[in-house]
Parts: structure tokens; sequence; C-alpha cells
């Protein structure tokens, strides 16, 4: 007979296997119903990856991870405090219109304006999420919803300013605002990939050095962890909450503010290419370490470059959004597969039917957090 | 006076989509399943439903299509989530992109085209010739006397009134103490996650068979996350659902009044209403000290924790 059997302790290996495994699955999963479904799933294949390497491809894609990345660390630094920021795409579209405002309606040096939109951009995305946090801080209100609903409220409000006040009405048919007078300059080397790529590699450095060496990202790191115990040993979990997930959202918005300031140039409602679900599902994927969150999110920027420039084919950026579901749910699965083990038995052992009480005891804090969180994202604590 | 009543008679379509689906997520989350997938099983029912009136001509059979869609949906996460016990709020943001893209991916052949077969109004005889009262009230399609009616009722008798009601509630309370009380847990959050996504399902088919009979990209357009927050904001009891919902479709019947009467309100404004309203809803109470403790507890206490029999 054969039976599973929950692991005490999960180890990092193998479910870094598994889940990579997941991930394989669903992608074949993806072929055969792509194939079913009349698209040419090997020819499609080959050329996302024909894309993906040629040098066009490649600053496309770039260009892709900057908004993906960003927002994927947004999403990220939620995850460390438990928290669940889904409103990413929200805070971006905030953080565009912010420095929008800023580049149609002020004047300046370049480089002031630039610096000016970027400060705009962050501190509209930290707007944008200050009444989801305070609700979460101190009414307990669940953040993922009200995150998520603030994001339809924020394209609404990125319509009416940029079908409105703020339209350009010399060019008929154009849904935007006017161009914004100020451009982020090009990463040397390139052709088209604007200074922007190297934010998230900065914040990226920036978020890892707060949470390995400042007291504020040790108590950040406690406080999601075991709110009760930081609460004891004196730490304010309520403002860890807010100024978390304000960092966050001004993550978020900063990476809306380098999107029109880079790339668009124009404010619209579609300036996102569902980056904050590419963000949200890079984070989860990665879940937690940062280098894997970078490579995850290039391999992400450049699946979105096919499916974009492969529309014809039958890919779009909803297939790709399909996949992102199809992806996640492999990598859920995955990661429950890591704990347990097959086991063969004769005749089930009565004793282990139950809960091996004394084992877990045994097993220390170690054993105890594998069986509740093993290293995913977390589950919402309320 | 006259577009006063069309106002309620938009309004109580409109709640109804919200109605049906939330219903779905509150039989689930009292059993402790929380599928934030509703977006995306919305998305699908629709799209079932759009596919199956190419080929059906009875709209009850394209909703019953939608239905299914749903359900399997639900079937899905209820697999993944209470047998597989993978975590439910990961599980269920997947299915909202997985719901979404696929429609959408479906859907793109069929945009545009109006839906070939409809629901069609049913006026309640006599009842529905009442003055302004009359229309607005009695003379909806059928499905939405469901939602008001057939719907709240089924589960408040069922949960609160019959044993079985109570066995899923003791579910969602504490499942390792409703299994050492021999209730079967995991069977029954499978079940309920399917009836949740089957009301989804139903939802997102009756939105394209009924309130806008057309397929267009994000025909959900977020209702799933305000039903997942009606919810909260019913805290847990279907009748308070239905006032939730009837508050929604409000809020979107108010946007066509003031474009219909030219208020002079941008149309993204009012558009944003709806959303607004719903972040209101479930934000405001829990500042407010009375109502805050009169709802404390009301929450399903297992809602999203797996139950492993072996950890206990």
């Amino acid at each position: 007979m054969i039976r599973l059997q929950r692991r005490l302790r999960v180890d990092r290996r193998r479910s870094i296997t598994l889940r990579l495994a997941g991930v394989v699955i669903s992608l074949l999963v993806a072929g055969v119903v792509l194939q079913i479904s009349g698209s040419p799933a090997l020819m499609l294949g080959r050329r996302a990856v024909e894309t993906m390497t040629t040098p066009y491809g490649m600053e496309q894609g770039l260009v892709l991870a900057t908004p993906i990345l960003l927002t994927a660390l947004a999403v990220a630094l939620g995850f460390r405090m438990r928290l669940w920021n889904i409103g990413v795409d929200g805070q971006l579209y905030i953080g565009a219109l912010a420095a929008t405002g800023i580049g149609l309606n002020v004047n300046g040096p370049t480089w002031l304006m630039l610096t000016l939109m970027m400060v705009a951009g962050a501190a509209g995305g930290a707007f944008w999420i200050l009444g989801p946090a305070l609700a979460r801080a101190y009414g307990r209100v669940n953040e993922i919803i009200t995150t998520l609903l603030m994001n339809f409220v924020a394209l609404q409000v990125v319509n009416w300013l940029s079908l409105g006040p703020w339209r350009d009405s010399t060019i008929p048919d154009l849904s935007a605002t006017r161009r914004i007078p100020y451009e982020l300059p090009i990463l040397p080397g390139t052709n088209t990939v604007p200074i922007g790529v190297i934010a998230p590699f900065l914040i990226a450095a920036v978020v890892f050095f707060i949470f390995r060496f400042t007291t504020w990202g040790y108590e950040v790191d406690i406080s999601g962890g075991n709110a009760r115990a930081a609460e004891y040993a004196g730490i304010d979990v309520r403002r860890r909450i807010v100024s978390v997930m304000c960092i966050s959202g001004a993550i978020a918005g900063a990476s809306g503010a380098i999107l029109v300031a880079g790339t668009t140039h124009r404010l619209s409602s579609t300036i996102s290419n569902q980056y904050g679900f590419s963000g949200f599902i890079v984070a989860a994927l990665a879940a937690g370490a940062i280098v894997v969150l970078i490579l995850v999110g290039l391999l992400v920027a450049g699946l979105l470059v096919a499916a974009i420039t492969l529309q014809t084919l039958g890919l779009s950026v909803d297939a790709v959004l399909a996949l992102y579901g199809l992806i996640l749910i492999g990598n859920v699965v995955a990661e429950v597969a890591a704990r347990y083990r097959v086991v063969r038995t004769t005749k089930p052992p009565p004793e282990l039917q139950f809960a091996p009480a004394e084992a877990l005891a045994g097993a220390g804090p170690q054993g105890l957090s594998a069986l509740t969180a093993a290293g995913s994202p977390p589950e919402s604590t309320d | 006076m006259g577009s006063l009543f069309n106002a309620l008679h938009t309004s109580i379509d409109a709640g109804a989509v919200i109605l049906i689906a939330a219903m779905g997520s509150l039989l689930a989350e009292r059993s402790g399943m929380l599928n934030l997938g509703m977006e995306g099983m919305m998305a699908l029912g629709a799209v079932a439903a759009v596919v199956a009136a190419g080929q059906l001509t009875s709209p009850l059979l394209c909703l019953l299509v939608g239905i299914a869609a749903g359900a399997l949906c639900g079937l899905v996460f209820g697999v993944v989530t209470a047998v597989i016990r993978a975590n439910q709020v990961l599980t269920g943001l997947a299915l909202v992109l997985l719901g979404v893209g696929l429609a959408n991916r479906i859907g793109t052949d069929f945009a545009g085209t109006p839906m070939s077969t409809t629901f069609s109004s049913w006026p309640i005889p006599l009842l529905h010739e009442i003055p302004y009262i009359g229309r607005a009230l009695f003379s909806h399609d059928p499905i939405v006397y469901v939602a008001y009616l057939v719907l709240p009722a089924a589960a408040s008798y069922v949960l609160f009134r019959t044993r079985h009601g109570l066995n899923v509630r003791a579910i969602g309370e504490n499942a390792a103490a409703a299994d050492a009380a021999g209730l079967r847990v995991t069977a029954t959050r499978t079940i309920y996650a399917t009836i949740g996504g089957a009301l989804a399902g139903m939802a997102g088919g009756w939105l394209v068979l009924s309130l806008t009979p057309t397929w267009t990209q994000n025909v959900t357009g977020g209702r799933g996350w305000v039903a997942i927050a009606l919810v909260i904001f019913a805290y847990w009891r279907p009748w308070r659902v239905v006032g939730g919902a009837l508050l929604f479709g409000g809020m979107i019947s108010l946007g066509f009044l003031a474009q219909d009467q030219n208020w002079g309100i941008p149309a993204p404004v009012l558009a944003m209403l709806p959303y607004v309203l719903t972040l209101v809803l479930i934000v405001l109470p829990a500042f407010v000290p009375s109502i805050r403790a009169r709802r404390a507890g009301a929450a399903p206490a297992g809602l999203t924790l797996p139950f492993y029999r072996e950890a206990r």
C-alpha cells in the first residue's frame, strides 16, 4: 500500500526542484491547449525564443522588465510582513499620473524635472495605498480586496484626466494626454532602453541592505513572522504595516513615473500591459529570494515581449495572463508536494495516522514553521 | 418621477449579478473556503455562455453551460485547496489570472457581436401593472427573481435551519473539531467550493445573457471582487448581501441617471462610484466601534485555514 506522509522539514533544494517541475508541467499543459485550439505550439515556442534572443527582443525585454521588476519588488516587500499588495497596477497608474501632472504643468531644467517626476510618482503610489494601509493596520480590513478595488478607481481617475482636462486635442482619435516634454535618457550601449532600467536593481540592493543590516528591517521581519511576539517585544506593528505598505506603493508608483518618463511619454489608461499582475506572479514565484526575483522577472518580461510580438500567431497578453494563472497553480501544488513523501507500507501503522505530537514538540521551531509556512508567500493572517 | 423608477429597475438588475456571485462566495466561505478567484470564474462563466449561445437557442441552457464552467473552476479550487491543501489565497489569485486571461482570449472572436439569445422579462401578473413600482419591481427576467428571493432564502434556510447547515458552519469555524465529531471536512469543503464556483459562473452567464447582452473584453469589470467585498460587508449573512447588492446596483444606476439627466459629472467619475462605495462599505464599519463590536467573530474562524488531520 502506498501512502503519503508529511515531512517535518522541507529541504530547500527539493522544494525548488518540484516548483520548477510545476512550472514546466504548466507550460506543457498550456502548449497542449494551444495545439488543440489550433495554434502550433512548438513553432510558437521557437518563435518566442527567437524573439527573446534578438537584440531588439532583448532591449524590449529590458524595457518591459523595468515595471515588472519594480512591481514585483513592491509585492515582495509586502510579503515580508505577510501583506498582499495586489493593487500595484493602480499605484503604478497613480504614480504615472502624478509624474505626468508635474511634467505637463511645471517648467524647469530637465534633470530637475525628471527628479521631481520620480518623487511625485513615488508619492502618488504611496498616497494610493495609504487608505488600504491604514484600514489594514487600524481596522484589520483585508488589504487584498481594498488594494485590488483601488485599481479600478485608479483606472477611472486616469481615464478622467487623460480623456478630459489633460487630453491632447491636437491629434484626433488619440485618447491620451499631451506629450510630456521631459524624457529619461537612453541607457548607454543600447538603442531604446531608458536609464530607468537600473532602478529595479538599485531598489533591490537597497531592500536587501535594509533587511540584512537595519533594525527597522529586522523589526519588519519579526512583525511578519509573529505579530504578537513583535508587539510583546515593543514593536509598533501597526506603524510597520503602514510604512511597509506605503513603501511598497511608492516603489510601484515610481515604476509608473519611469514608464511615462521613459517609454510611453503620454499618460493613458492603457500604459500598463498587465505589469501589476506580472509583478505579482514574479514575486509569488520568487518566494522572497531577491536574486530569483530578478531572474524570473527578466524571463517573464521576455515572455510578455514574445506574446505582444506574436499576437497574430494566437498569443496575446491575455494568453500570457492565463499562462500566469496556470503556472501559479502548478507552483502552489508543487509547494505542497515538497512537503510530503511517498511511503510504502504493508499496513498503515496506526501511530502514524494521528499526529505525531511528540514528534512535533521534538522538531523545534523549524519543524513547526515548516508545517505552517514552508517558505511560501504567507497566508493572510486574520 | 418616471426616470427615478427606471433607475430602481436598473439598480435591481445591476445588483443581481453581484448578488448571485456574492451568495456563492458566502456559501463557500461558510465552509472555510475563501476563493478569491470569483472574478476569473465569473469571466469564464460569461464566455462559456457566449460560446454556448452560438449553438443553443435557449438562454436557460446557455446559462447552464456558464454554471457548469464556473462549477468546474470551483471544483478545481476545491481539489487544489481542500484535498491537496495548497494556499487558498494564491490559488484564488491564480484562478483570477487564468479565468480572466482565458475568457478574454476565447472572447476575442466574439467581441462586439450582440448575443443571439437573451433572457426576456417575465412580468409578474397583476403586480407589474401597479403604476411606477410595478415596472420597477415586478418586471424583470426570471433569474432576477431567483437571485433576490430564492437564493438568499435557500442559503439562509440551509445554513441556519438545517443540521447540514450547522455542519457546514462548524467545518468553517473549526475543521479539527468538526472532523473529530465525524463530519467530512474535505468532501464538504470541496462541494461548497464547487457550489461557489457554480454561482459565480451563473453570475457571469447571466451578465452576458441579460444585463450587457454582448461580449466585451473584461466584461466582469471587477464585479467578482465586489462580490467578495459584499460578503464581508454583510458579515456572512445571506439576507444582508441583498442589501449590499442593491446599494451597489444603485450606484451603477445613479451613474446612468446622471448621464441621462446631464448632471455634468464626467463619465469616469461616475464609473468609479460603485467601487468607491464598495470600499467605503467594507472600510467604514471597521472604524465604527458599535458596528465593529457587533461584527466581532462574524467571519468563519477557519477561513483560509487548511485542515490537516495528521497535524493536530
